[in-house]
């Protein structure tokens, strides 16, 4: 048979790959169409509200952003959108909501207590500490910068 | 010397094989004996329902065999899922001896050539061999939540939704499979103790599940006299014998990456073929089917290529079960893989072939890759194991 190294090499160069401009494509359009109904949700709240500041229509957008994707992902239909967009659905806030919810629709089963509440952090766990500890850094050094 | 010949015939009594609804979409979807239209039937989680899948798979090869319960000497059995849970609940059903088995995918192999053996030294007269596995419970376990919008790469393979089971006897089959009414297989367990209040709500439910079950088409009988699918009217010329096989090692030429388990299993795969036709003095030429288990199309390929090097050249008539599971538009990628695969494509599609007389001597050499969830993250790399055993059909 043939040696580790060899087989590793065979394996690596003849594995079916994903093809990337179908999947750049794909993520990218769908990616910027996310975005774009963002923004478009941004200005119509500035439309209605007009008094509002600039940072509580963010925040306001990123809310319904966030319902949408959960809502997306209860329908059924989010992962649906994932498997032909990729990275174009993931990355937006709506993708973070999609890797909150699945996890505790999945972990629904085993009760409340030890699966929704204990398992709905499986996926987006690494992201929220992330986000923690950078927010944590940038403040620290912004506090010495100023 | 890994390769054993049996001395006495072990007979294959019957098989049965119960499917999702993606499953009796695919390619072997005419010969499955139940296909269910959706794939938790009734019940309230994916691992409740691959367990009743598995429990109702022995129980529907049981009657076929013209058996009872009772005269089941061990019940076999492995699936994927943490501690054989499935297996082990659906085991608590039947009031006979039962061994929980793991070789992840290859784990119908191992049923196979265990209880054969047993059977071959006397030990035991009726043995049931039976896998299951179910995507969603599978998904779960080994992957990321269903709803979750992430892509499968192309080195992907889809878990098999699927239960099946095998009845190895050391009698001759009848000629004839005996009928297995949809009663027979959704039916009050006289040897459940539960009470009043249960009985009554298992009752109601057993209408429901009936909706949700599809007995294959070659299995209806009406006005389908004669017809030569049929399998409950087919007078079977032949019947199926294990004669031996090749008990499987564990190989691991260092490949982590486990979204690619065909190229995992491949190797193992390879040392178990030539190892048989090696200690068995048999070539391929002999054999007029090969069937590996869930390697998938690039798996298949890798397989063709290692054993290429040693100077084999594989027919044909090769088949990979899992490559060809599913149809192209299912868009699966490689093909099903999981315990229930290659069981469900055996208990169907070849046995029907083997008790026509198609076949005269195949070789079934299911593959499986031995990971677990934490292994690839703590930089492990996967095994593969494959089992190979031998069905020769011979004429009653």
């Amino acid at each position: 048979m043939l040696e580790r190294k060899e087989y590793q090499d065979y394996v690596s160069q003849n594995a079916p790959r994903s093809p990337m401009t179908r999947t750049l494509i794909a993520a990218f359009i769908v990616g910027g169409l996310i975005c774009c109904i963002g923004e478009g949700i941004g200005d119509i709240i500035k439309l209605i509200f007009k008094e509002m500041s600039d940072k509580d229509v963010a925040i306001w957008e990123s809310c319904i952003m966030i319902f949408l994707g959960s809502l997306f992902t209860a329908l059924g239909l989010y992962d649906k959108l994932g498997h032909y967009a990729g990275g174009g659905s993931i990355i937006p806030i709506t993708g973070f909501a999609n890797s909150v919810i699945s996890p505790a629709m999945e972990y629904n089963r085993e009760g409340v207590f030890y699966g929704i509440c204990a398992k709905m952090f499986t996926v987006a766990g690494p992201i929220i500490v992330f986000g923690v500890v950078a927010s944590f850094l940038v403040g620290f050094i912004g506090y010495f910068a100023m | 010397m890994r390769t054993i010949k049996l001395k006495r015939p072990v007979y294959i009594k019957s098989g049965f094989t119960i499917v999702g609804p993606k499953e009796g979409d695919g390619n072997f979807g005419d010969c499955y004996d139940i296909v269910l239209n959706d794939d938790i039937w009734c019940e309230k989680s994916y691992e409740k329902c691959e367990c009743k899948m598995h429990r109702d798979a022995i129980t529907g090869a049981i009657k076929k065999a013209g058996l009872q319960r009772e005269d089941i000497d061990i019940l076999m059995g492995g699936d994927l899922l943490n501690e054989l849970s499935p297996t082990s609940l659906a085991a608590r059903n039947f009031p006979t001896a039962f061994l929980g088995l793991y070789n992840a995918c290859s784990t119908f192999g191992e049923a196979m050539l265990v209880a054969s053996m047993l059977i071959d030294a006397g030990f035991a007269k009726n043995i049931t061999c039976s896998t299951s596995s179910h995507y969603s419970s599978a998904e779960r376990q080994y992957r990321f939540p269903l709803e979750l919008g992430n892509q499968r790469p192309p080195t992907a393979q889809w878990t098999v939704t699927g239960a099946g089971c095998t009845v190895l006897s050391s009698e001759m089959p009848s000629q004839m499979n005996e009928r297995v009414y949809e009663d027979d297989i959704i039916a009050i367990d006289e040897n459940m103790n539960i009470d009043e209040k249960t009985l009554e709500k298992y009752k109601k439910s057993i209408d429901k599940q009936k909706k949700v079950i599809n007995i294959s088409k070659s299995n209806i009988l009406d006005g389908n006299y004669g017809k030569e699918n049929n399998d409950y009217m087919r007078v079977n010329s032949h019947c199926a014998v294990v004669t031996g096989g090749t008990l499987g090692r564990v190989i691991d030429l260092g490949i982590d990456d486990e979204a690619n388990m065909g190229a995992a299993m491949a190797p193992a795969a390879c040392d178990t073929i030539l190892t048989h036709f090696k200690e068995s003095g048999l070539t391929p030429g002999d054999y007029d089917g090969i069937f590996t288990g869930d390697l998938g199309r690039f798996g298949r390929d890798t397989l063709k290529y290692l054993l290429s090097k040693e100077g084999i050249t594989l027919p044909g008539y090769y088949m990979d079960t899992g490559a060809s599971y599913y149809t192209p538009e299912q868009k699966t990628f490689q093909g099903g893989s999981g315990a229930g695969c290659v069981n469900t494509v055996f208990n169907s599609y070849i046995l029907k072939k083997l008790q026509r007389g198609e076949y005269k001597r195949i070789l079934v050499v299911p593959t499986g890759a031995l990971l677990n969830k934490d292994t690839p993250l703590q930089q492990e790399t996967i095994p593969g194991i494959a089992h190979a055993f031998t069905v020769e059909s011979k004429a009653f």
